[in-house]
């Protein structure tokens, strides 16, 4: 199995959260004869490797399907549908998309740009004004093809820049999810239980469920987190930088990260020649936030990539990156099995 | 012909102002099956119809071949690219736009944007300045410099797509739609005795103020000039005031710089021969190649013929092909008139 290109077929699947079943079907597909797993109620996958040994510390390591998406709220009569984020989008990456409803194609458009007054040009798009157009002339037309509730997604391109880097939707987080289809794909000195939960981009929902049925001492978040090394910030602001290894964070608005293995992984990296680095902001957060209080808590690191234009149609982040968080991971596995 | 491929494989063919090459030469392979003297000058494409001769009136058939773009203006320390526009381009949608740089070779980018967990208070309600725009091409600035340079155009990426009905979605409908108009309307006269001569024109540089129209009508010295582009079809968010309806045909111009009897005639000519249009009003030029045309040399009488098309301008036009072959089918009706 090659990482990238499982990579890509991941990131082209449409799911957002209440909508996995595409993400977690295609999952199950790649892992169903290399572990026991099952599939929770609210639709986790919770898949247990058989290491070569069972470790005194029960360890799981999790990474979430659902990607940011729109859902129709309601069909006008001209046969635009009205729309809401689900998870959080800056609508100044929705106007001017293409978008799918299933095998519909759609436009998120705007009037000219001709007609926009001055202070209109200057004017931030925001969710309340934007619509999609799927070409019906009316309500009954549409209504034959959309339903109330279904779910829309960005239709962009999955591409490659220059020699290292990944741009395509949903990155954040089937990232994860492909590190966890090489490990289960792969023989483990330890056993693991791996959860591909849903819902995170609306609260960490799924990872809640799939913590207090797994019931581990030790997780490990495998993530996608903001990068913004970009011309328009510097100092502090970027956050963290491509290229520059895995991101470990020891606070963000989610978790305080368990400091012991925040350490040890930055001594991992720099004993196996690993870059790593941590974030220059106390921003965003991720399931570590709902895992690591579950129970009686549960001691949880999130091993991320930097990932730059996260929840647009078009993010960014380097294979090297990516290939380093496995490196990363697979030693974070046996330290923490072995604590 | 089959005008919706035709249509979709010039729309997705590149060419912004100034860089018409591409399009131009595409246009020219389908402009050639219809007549043997064609020709590119200054990056217009020119196709001759029927023996000019003295008595007989000679008409100019327009649309341009340029669509709206950016131009490379600087390589950042980083690799970054910053650009300027090439056209009026709506800067509210730029934001995590995917793009294509037409430099030694096609690469592709995404425009820089900020994720919504590093944003400070009330950067979602703001608009980038071109200033604060670039482009990530995932490469340091010395593997950028082997492959773009200052000056380089850069276009949406963006392919056609099918809607619903006879509706499709694409980057450059403005004005490639108006190509493949004039294109059907030269096959509908293909086997017609004609009363007058006249010349097709593909025009550059249009979008930058009516360049290519303003030397190529010089060359052609036509009596009448008939210009089609594109106009503001009526979309969810505009006035029907300014707009015209997609799916009636042709919106034919009234305008103080337009020649009344020539608008009159197409109307008379739509009516009598059962093809749809409207009536689109302008109080002043039409910001169409007809601007132009009327002021050439000693006068010419000129018309704007407009294709409905919603989003103008951004990288998801709308159109309805009827509309296109009405407009065809009134331009041969009013070609088959003229005497």
């Amino acid at each position: 199995m090659e990482f990238a290109s499982l990579l890509k077929e991941l990131c082209a699947l449409n799911g957002t959260s209440g909508d996995e079943k595409n993400v977690r079907e295609f999952i199950i597909e790649k892992i169903k004869d290399r572990c026991e797993y099952k599939v929770d109620n609210l639709g986790n996958i919770i898949a247990f490797k058989k290491g070569v040994k069972t470790p005194k510390n029960k360890l799981m390591i999790s990474a979430h399907m659902d990607e940011v998406g729109m859902i129709i709220t309601s069909i006008k009569s001209d046969g635009t549908l009205t729309f809401s984020p689900v998870g959080g989008i800056d609508a100044r990456v929705v106007i001017g998309r293409n978008v799918k409803i299933g095998d519909i194609h759609g436009v998120i458009g705007s009037k000219a740009v001709h007609n926009l007054t001055s202070a209109e040009k200057n004017k931030a798009a925001e969710f309340s004004g934007l619509y999609i157009d799927i070409g019906a002339e009316s309500r009954e037309e549409a209504e034959k093809l959309v339903s109330l509730g279904d779910y829309a997604y960005f239709a962009s391109e999955t591409l490659t820049l220059g020699d290292d880097m990944l741009c395509s939707k949903a990155i954040d987080d089937r990232f994860g999810c492909a590190v966890m289809i090489m490990l289960i794909n792969s023989e483990l000195e330890y056993d693991v239980t791996f959860t591909f939960v849903v819902q995170e981009e609306v609260g960490l929902r799924g990872a809640r469920a799939a913590a207090f049925t797994v019931e581990p001492d030790f997780a490990l978040v495998l993530e996608a987190t903001t990068a913004a090394d970009i011309p328009l910030a510097s100092g502090a602001e970027r956050c963290c930088e491509l290229g520059k290894g895995p991101v470990v964070s020891y606070m963000d608005r989610s978790t305080i990260y368990d400091r012991e293995l925040f350490d040890i992984s930055k001594q991992l990296a720099a004993e196996n020649n690993i870059p790593w680095q941590t974030k220059t902001m106390i921003a965003g957060g991720n399931d570590s936030g709902a895992i690591h209080i579950t129970k009686g808590g549960v001691r949880t690191l999130a091993i991320s990539i930097p990932c730059r234009y996260l929840h647009s149609p078009a993010s960014a982040a380097r294979l090297s990156d990516m290939e380093n968080s496995l490196k990363l991971t697979k030693l974070m596995i046996k330290k923490v099995c072995e604590l | 012909m089959d005008l919706k491929e035709t249509i979709k494989k010039l729309a997705d063919c590149s060419g912004v102002s100034g860089d018409e090459d591409c399009a131009a030469e595409l246009a020219l392979g389908y402009l050639k099956e219809f007549t043997d003297d064609y020709f590119i000058k200054n990056k217009c494409v020119f196709g001759n119809f029927g023996k000019r001769e003295k008595g007989k009136p000679h008409i100019l058939l327009d649309a341009h071949i340029d669509q709206i773009g950016f131009v490379v203006t600087f390589i950042t320390d980083d690799g970054f690219l910053k650009i300027a526009n090439c056209g009026g381009i709506d800067r509210r949608l730029l934001l995590a736009q995917q793009v294509k740089i037409l430099g030694r070779r096609e690469i592709c980018g995404v425009i820089c944007s900020i994720p919504p967990h590093l944003e400070k208070k009330d950067d979602e309600s703001k608009v980038p300045e071109y200033s604060d725009i670039c482009i990530d091409i995932g490469m340091t600035k010395a593997e950028a410099e082997k492959v773009v340079s200052v000056g380089d155009k850069v276009v949406f990426l963006q392919k056609c797509e099918d809607m619903l009905g006879d509706r499709i979605s694409g980057a450059a409908l403005d004005d490639r739609c108006g190509v493949a108009c004039l294109l059907r309307a030269a096959e509908l006269l293909k086997d017609e005795t004609l009363g007058c001569s006249y010349t097709v024109m593909f025009s550059s540089q249009e979008e930058v103020g009516e360049r290519g129209a303003k030397i190529g009508v010089y060359d052609v010295d036509p009596d009448i000039a008939i210009a089609v582009d594109v106009s503001f079809a009526l979309t969810s968010d505009d006035s029907e005031l300014k707009c015209g309806k997609m799916g009636k045909g042709a919106m034919i111009g009234f305008a103080p710089t337009l020649d009344r009897e020539l608008s009159n005639e197409m109307k008379e000519l739509a009516s009598k021969n059962d093809i749809p249009y409207q009536i689109e009003v302008m109080n002043d030029e039409t910001g169409t190649n007809a601007d132009r045309f009327s002021v050439n040399a000693g006068g010419v009488k000129a018309v704007t013929l407009s294709i409905p098309l919603k989003y103008m301008h951004t990288p998801v036009e709308v159109i309805s092909v009827s509309d296109v072959e009405n407009t065809a089918k009134l331009i041969a009706a009013y070609i088959k008139e003229v005497r």
